[in-house]
Order: structure tokens, then sequence, then C-alpha cells
């Protein structure tokens, strides 16, 4: 369970669980974490409980809320979160929201309030105000590029510095180069006749590049560099 | 039949966290229809409940195969698939009232079925299905999933989701209760439209714009570009199991020839 840590001047002065789906941060006595402090707002900021997430939100006080030094209208709490109320530093603990249990699938009621949208229109395009689900991963992505000796791109150079990159002619003859943690790998993709790297035919398994590989591909000729 | 019409490719893999795959995929070729299930549930209900149900709506599908179609039969894909999506519900919700072990096992289900120039898509949970036309991604689902009703409500903007412990709360499943309620649409296929139907172990973490890429990029070699999206979810983490598949509309698919072929077929057996 998620637990919030009221401390000024390095001492602790209060803790609790967050037990409620509403926690309100203040000066009042009637909020449930009561900061006494004449720059904290009398009702300043309240914690949701939204399935597994907590959500800080400001309550339109005169100082503002902030998080790790950021001033936020509403924020999702993370693990060692640390917000500040004038003299004092509450902090938001809940070491269980980083375990990968939570990826498991699991069943719960909906929140109140959402029209079946069977019949929405349909969402926004890629890269438009979407909803953007995916985590932010901690992988760390090796960087390369290649650089056209011959053919329609000769001279100049292609940074590798998406997911996938595609060399060659389509209908002819095309390669893909994938980044991944372990390096770059070249693969077939279409074309009766199969690429080359260092004059060697590719076979249909994806081959690692190193740094002086001369790719060729259709009518391009192209030399891989790794840092 | 509809192979004629459809490239299909599609894979299922456990990732590199989890012990079992509870994910499941359905492709029938014939009736055009593929299926993504992606089971939950204690030990290996989820696999249970993934399991029945893509075994059951394939197998209802593939009987109705000669009903859909218009003057082919009385009832419209939406229709079949919706009913067969109910009778899964059904079936796992009872398994999983009168089996312990089952107790609490379900599964989110995304389903298309091309027919006709069109193709129905029918999802409950957060599995979902995409289509990349030219080279636009575009998401043809809304997840039912606290996640997304979080933004729908304002809770959190759209940018901070992905902050958020959320990702994996489905608020819909096949085999939660008796009744489920099926989100349906049928939409009009061009030739060379790419639809992805999907778990969310393969759009919780690997992003949207890179999914178009790799479509848009191996579009040519459906196998390849399947093979890429499961790779880059396992690259990135691989923290659940991960299903993806393709299917590539190769030219129109009009009902006129399918049920002149059906006719044709059944007039051998008259």
């Amino acid at each position: 369970m998620a637990k919030l840590v009221l401390s000024a001047g390095g001492t602790v002065v209060h803790q609790c669980f967050v037990d409620q789906l509403r926690v309100t941060i203040g000066r009042d006595s009637n909020n449930q974490i009561v900061i006494e402090d004449p720059t904290v707002s009398r009702v300043h900021a309240a914690i949701l409980q939204v399935g597994n997430d907590h959500i800080v939100e400001d309550l339109s006080s005169a100082a503002g809320t902030f998080v790790n030094g950021e001033r936020i209208p509403r924020r999702i709490l993370q693990h060692g979160d640390v917000m500040d109320f004038g003299t004092h530093i509450l902090r938001y603990l809940n070491p269980k929201a980083e375990e990968s249990e939570l990826d498991r699938t699991m069943l719960i009621r909906a929140l109140p309030k959402i029209p079946d949208q069977a019949s929405q229109p349909l969402a926004a395009t890629v890269g438009d105000a979407q909803v953007n689900t995916a985590r932010a991963t901690k992988v760390h992505l090796p960087s390369g590029r290649v650089k056209a000796l011959a053919g329609a791109r000769s001279g100049t150079q292609i940074e590798l510095d998406r997911v996938v990159a595609i060399l060659g002619t389509p209908d002819e003859q095309l390669a893909v180069i994938t980044r991944r943690p372990q390096g770059y790998f070249i693969t077939h993709v279409e074309g009766a006749s199969y690429p080359q790297v260092n004059g060697i035919l590719l076979d249909k398994e994806a081959h690692p590049l190193r740094t002086g590989d001369v790719i060729e591909v259709a009518d391009e000729k192209l030399e891989f560099w790794q840092d | 039949m509809m192979q004629d019409f459809l490239e299909i490719s599609g894979l299922t893999d456990v990732g590199k966290v989890r012990q079992f795959n509870e994910d499941q995929i359905g492709i029938d070729a014939e009736t055009g229809t593929v299926l993504v299930a992606d089971g939950m549930g204690g030990h290996h209900a989820g696999e249970v409940a993934s399991r029945m149900a893509t075994d059951m709506i394939m197998a209802d599908l593939h009987a109705r195969i000669d009903q859909l179609g218009p003057g082919a039969g009385s009832i419209t894909p939406l229709y079949a698939a919706d009913q067969a999506i109910k009778r899964a519900n059904r079936a796992v919700f009872a398994a999983s009232q009168t089996q312990t072990a089952y107790h609490g096992m379900g599964t989110t289900l995304a389903l298309a079925i091309f027919h006709d120039n069109n193709v129905v898509l029918a999802h409950v949970g957060d599995s979902r299905i995409y289509r990349l036309r030219g080279n636009v991604l575009q998401l043809l689902t809304r997840d039912d999933s606290m996640l997304r009703d979080q933004v729908d409500l304002g809770f959190i903007s759209a940018a901070d989701a992905s902050e958020s412990h959320n990702r994996s709360l489905v608020t819909r499943a096949i085999g939660a209760a008796e009744n489920v309620k099926v989100h349906l649409r049928d939409e009009r296929v061009l030739p060379g439209d790419i639809f992805l139907v999907c778990s969310d172990g393969l759009t919780d973490i690997v992003e949207e714009r890179d999914i178009e890429l790799i479509l848009s990029s191996l579009r040519t070699n459906l196998p390849l570009a399947c093979l890429h999206l499961i790779q880059t979810a396992k690259d990135n983490g691989g923290y659940d199991n991960v299903s993806a598949i393709l299917v590539r509309v190769l030219e129109r698919f009009p009902a006129g020839q399918r049920s002149r072929f059906l006719a044709w077929l059944r007039s051998l057996f008259n």
C-alpha cells in the first residue's frame, strides 16, 4: 500500500497510508494531511486513487503544487516522488508499483460515466493527441549510420536512429537494417536476389553488422558505421 | 476463397519474463477470420480462458462460413461475430463458476472477419486492432481499460498515460460475467490495407510510431514484419506475452465472387 511521509527540516512529522480514494492536503485541520504553514492554502491539493494510480492534483492553491521541483496542475505519482508544500516535504512511497506483477492483466470495475463508445469515430492518427500508453523503456540502443558510397543517395549519410531502416528499391530488392540492444542486423526483405555484405550474399536470416561492412542492395552500395 | 484476397501472418510469444503464454491466436484463412485473445487468471486459468474462447469462436465462425455474406445466408458477419463471442463468454463464465481452479478467469479478445470488401472488427478488453493505410497507422479500437477511462475522464492527460500504473487493468473481459457487451464495427477495406490485431504485450511496450515504421517498411514481407513486432517487444523488455497477426488485403473481394463460388460448391452436393 502506498505511504505518504511528511517531513519538515529533515524530521518526519507525520506519516500515513493512502487508504482513501481522496486524501486532501492543506492548512485546515479537517484535511487528512494538515500542514501548518502560512504559505500552504487551506485546502491545497488532493491525492486521488484511480486503479493502481495515485494522482496528485493542485486545488487552485495560491503557492501551487510542486512534484520533484516542477509546478504541476496534476500528476501521476511515482514511487519516491517528492512534493513541496512551503517548508514541508511530502514523500510518496509505493514500492509495489515498481513490481512487474502490475503487468499481469486484471479485471477491474470501470470508472463511472463512460458511455459505450462502440460507434465513436475513429481515433486520431499516430502523432496526434492519441493516448500514449506505451511505457518508457529503459533499453540502451546502439547508435550507428550508413554512408552511401554509390547509388541514388551517393555521398549522403543515413542515421540509423529508428527501430528499422529500409535500403534498396521497392519491387526490385529491399533489405532492412534493424536496431537492437545487442547491435544492428541486416535482413533481406524482398526481391529474387539477395543483398550482399562484403561481397557475400545474405541468406534468409538476420546478419549482424560491424563497422566497416559494405552493403550492396539494388543499385546502392553503403558502408556501415557504429559508435 | 478468402485466401485469394488476403495474406495473413501471425505469431505469439511467451515474452522474456512470464513462464506461460496466456495469449492465444486464431487464424482461419478460408473464412478470412483472425483473432487474438489475452487470458487472465491464476495458474493456468488464463491460458484456459483464452484457448476456450479462441477455439469456440473460430469453430463457430467456420461452421457458418456459407451463411456469411449477402445472398449466401440470413445473418451478417457482424451478427455472427457478436453471437459467437457471446456464446464463448457464457462458456468461459460457466467454467469459471463451476471449477474452483478456474475461478476469476477471463480473456480479452480482438477479432477481425473480412467479407465483401469490408471487415468486421470486434473487441473486448485491451487487445487492439490497427490499420495501416498508405503509411499511416490508425487505431480502430478503444481499449476497455482503466488507463483509457482515466484519460477520457480527464484524470490524466493523454501525454501522461505512459506514466500510469493502470496499463494492465481491463474493465471488460470475456468470461467475467454472465453477459458481455462487445464493441463491434464494420469498416470498408481497400487493397493494400494492412490490419494488425495484437495483444497489449505489444502496444504496452512498443510505441505506435515504431509499429507504424515497421509495418510501412516491411509491408511486402508480412512474416518478417510480424517477427520484427515481436522482436521489438522482447528487445524492449518483453514483460508480457506478445501476439500479433497481420492481414494484408491483396485485392477486392466482392461478395458475388464468394457467393458464386459457394453456390457452385453447394451444387456439387445437391
